[in-house]
């Protein structure tokens, strides 16, 4: 059981690490196109830190409360919808805000990723199945940048930011299909609760 | 049941946000930062302002002159040698002062403010049955950047684009507005004409119109050294034929020999004119743009797209299409391109005699070096002695070349020293270069291709002594 929702959680991942990492470098470029200094590139960047790190507190007080595919559906689609805005960004304010999305919607990738392995291993597997995970996800990552500068020479940027957008939902569609009824409806099983790692 | 109902709305609001999003306009320029399609200097400019009204026009050269100000004029920004814009100069962006101002249709003339695109003119024009005289093959430019490099295209009976003007009014330095035509002011006419935006801002343009006609494409395959006698027998000797375009093949296999030629002929009675008028969308951009993407890196694949290329245009041998309709070209992809890769053009007119010798000589150079030739068209352009930076002064042939370039600085030093290699065997030939391009020819190139330029700059001074319309062309090669 555990072994196909963790099968589940490594496609739907690889998918987001394959459409950020699509657009990553040519994301840097297309923020550089429309800032001008390195105080503004650094801010953006900062921003998005700064958002994500606020917002892990949070998440992390109300993920008892919530299923926790959750997580990675709000950052699949955020992610999906966001990157739909990129090729209309005109301004160095448009981009502040959108890092400030972008930083919240990775915090709640990271908190779902890592509270989803956590529930689907255990025991001496763990370590094995963490470094599949992370084996899988970064074969993705990987391939996605090489094949983004393919795809940028052959077709336009604005096509990667549509591509990537388009992952992201498939990889929150994927999330949607991993099986929860089991254990993750944290609010109809309260003993579950206690089972998480503390 | 609750979750497929979820999944589908949420599927469905998706869909419909990708759908926004592709239909509305991107927009990436930022603000205070210059650029031209070239997209290789990019430059801070003080501001950037459009206007719409003439009275906002005159008051941004007035303000300018009050604080000593640089004014730099910019239409769509197509060419490349930084013709738009300065350091710290103030850019007046003409793309909003678009509108048509009057149209006659028995005189077949139409008065526009010069920020229009001949797209727009097309759109006004093409259902009264009329065409423009002379434009670029594409349709994208406003009429002040083309009049101010005098622009030509695929007609090959009437002169470059001064041919088709009747007159304009110019807002000049001082602040005055005389109107220019041959017979006012024809010092001026001479000089803006073909004048890269330094004589003032061209505001509202009175055209030559005439007649939409119905052609007949006809394709040939031909060797190049057989094209000068064909194309003074079979095109200019035929009264039929209006308009003609060529392509030299730059794929190894046949690089620089092998050639297909178009021409549009008047169509013979059997197609009205009404049943192909409808004015056509761009279409093939996405094949073609795929498949340049792909000979911009690999030989293999120059081959297979001018295979494609030829295979193409010999197969639309003997389709009717409409004047409008060729001069509404399939060549946008080059816009998206200048997103992520440097495509730069270069366009060399050598007279119409002396073209083998002169492939025969740019093939020696071309092999020698390693230059990324991506395609390369061939058009005619009558002898037009008008404008004082005239590129005709006899009956020449055209070549456009589109070049693919890095962005760092050593590849584009590189590119530099091949196209001033190319600029050399071209004056050899009695030939010259066009102006819209990058700024890699040396001053004294420029000087021999434009026997004039000195004149051009000294009358510069004299009308706009404080050099207040200003650019980095002009910087680079006042005198
Ligand atoms: C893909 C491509 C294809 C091309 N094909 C052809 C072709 O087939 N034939 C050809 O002849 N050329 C061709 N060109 C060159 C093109 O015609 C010039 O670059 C032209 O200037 C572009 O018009 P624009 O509106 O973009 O002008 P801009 O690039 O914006 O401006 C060009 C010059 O005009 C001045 N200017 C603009 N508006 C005004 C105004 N209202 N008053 C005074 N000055 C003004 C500017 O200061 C500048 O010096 C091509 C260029 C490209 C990029």
């Amino acid at each position: 059981m555990n072994d196909t929702r963790l099968k589940g959680l490594i496609i739907s991942q690889s998918s987001v690490f394959f459409a950020s990492s699509l657009i990553f470098p040519y994301y840097i470029l297309f923020i550089k196109n429309v800032g001008s200094s390195f105080a503004q590139f650094g801010l953006s960047y900062g921003l998005f830190g700064l958002s994500s790190a606020l917002l892990h507190p949070v998440i992390g007080r109300f993920s008892p409360l919530i299923d926790h595919r959750l997580f990675l559906v709000v950052n699949a689609w955020g992610m999906a919808s966001v990157l739909l805005l990129f090729p209309h960004v005109g301004s160095i304010s448009q981009v502040y805000a959108i890092q400030l999305l972008l930083g919240m919607f990775g915090a709640f990738q990271k908190h779902g990723e890592k509270i989803m392995i956590a529930e689907f291993t255990d025991g001496a597997e763990r370590g094995m199945k963490i470094g599949n995970y992370h084996f899988w996800t970064s074969i993705f990552s990987a391939v996605a940048i090489m094949a983004g500068g393919y795809l940028a020479d052959y077709f336009t940027i604005h096509f990667i930011f549509y591509m990537s957008s388009a992952l992201y939902f498939g990889s929150g569609l994927v999330v949607m299909r991993i099986n929860s009824n089991k254990s993750i409806l944290v609010k109809k099983d309260k003993g579950y609760e206690m089972s998480t790692e503390k | 049941m609750k979750k497929l109902i979820v999944l589908a709305i949420c599927t469905a609001l998706y869909t419909s946000f990708v759908i926004f999003s592709l239909h509305k306009p991107s927009s990436v320029v930022s603000d205070d930062h210059m650029t031209d399609v070239g997209k290789l200097m990019p430059v801070k400019v003080k501001q950037v302002v459009k206007e719409t009204e003439l009275t906002s026009i005159k008051e941004v050269i007035e303000e300018a002159k009050r604080e000593d100000l640089k004014v730099s004029i910019a239409g769509k920004r197509h060419s490349m040698g930084g013709h738009t814009y300065y350091h710290d100069s103030v850019v007046l962006d003409m793309t909003g002062y678009n509108k048509v101002l009057d149209f006659d249709k028995e005189k077949k003339t139409i008065t526009v403010q010069s920020g229009i695109t001949w797209d727009d003119i097309q759109q006004y024009i093409n259902k009264h049955g009329l065409a423009i005289q002379v434009m670029q093959s594409q349709n994208i430019f406003t009429v002040g950047g083309s009049i101010s490099v005098n622009a030509h295209g695929r007609d090959i009976r009437k002169g470059s684009l001064i041919s088709t003007v009747n007159s304009f009014r110019l807002l000049t330095a001082d602040g005055e507005i005389p109107t220019v035509s041959r017979k006012q002011n024809e010092e001026l006419f001479y000089l803006a004409l073909g004048g890269y935006g330094l004589f003032g801002v061209i505001l509202d343009v009175e055209l030559q119109l005439m007649d939409d006609e119905l052609y007949e494409m006809t394709t040939e395959k031909l060797d190049y050294t057989e094209y000068s006698d064909y194309f003074r027998e079979k095109v200019l000797d035929n009264q039929q034929a209006k308009m003609h375009l060529a392509r030299i093949s730059t794929a190894p296999d046949s690089f620089l020999t092998e050639m297909y030629v178009t021409n549009y002929e008047l169509a013979s009675e059997e197609g009205p004119l009404q049943e192909h008028d409808e004015l056509r969308k761009e279409r093939m951009t996405g094949i073609s743009k795929f498949a340049l993407g792909m000979a911009r890196n690999f030989d293999w694949a120059k081959d297979v797209f001018w295979e494609i290329q030829k295979q193409y245009f010999l197969k639309a041998n003997g389709d009717l299409i409409s004047r409008n309709n060729v001069m509404r070209s399939e060549s946008k992809f080059l816009e998206y391109e200048a997103e992520n890769d440097n495509d730069v053009l270069q366009e060399y007119f050598v007279p119409v005699d002396k073209f083998t010798d002169y492939i025969d000589d740019l093939r020696d150079v071309l092999t020698a070096e390693e230059l990324n030739l991506l395609n390369i068209t061939v058009r005619y352009v009558n002898h037009e002695e008008g404008p004082v930076l005239s590129y005709s002064d006899e009956e020449m042939f055209a070549l456009v070349l589109l070049i693919n370039q890095g962005l760092s600085k050593k590849e584009q030093k590189k590119t530099g020293e091949i196209v001033r290699k190319m600029i050399d065997v071209t004056l050899t030939h009695g030939g010259r270069y066009y102006l819209p391009y990058m700024p890699y020819p040396t001053k004294e190139q420029m000087k021999r291709t434009y026997p004039r330029s000195e004149e051009f700059f000294e009358k510069k001074k004299q009308y706009d002594p404080d050099e207040r319309f200003t650019n980095f062309f002009y910087e680079e090669y006042k005198q």
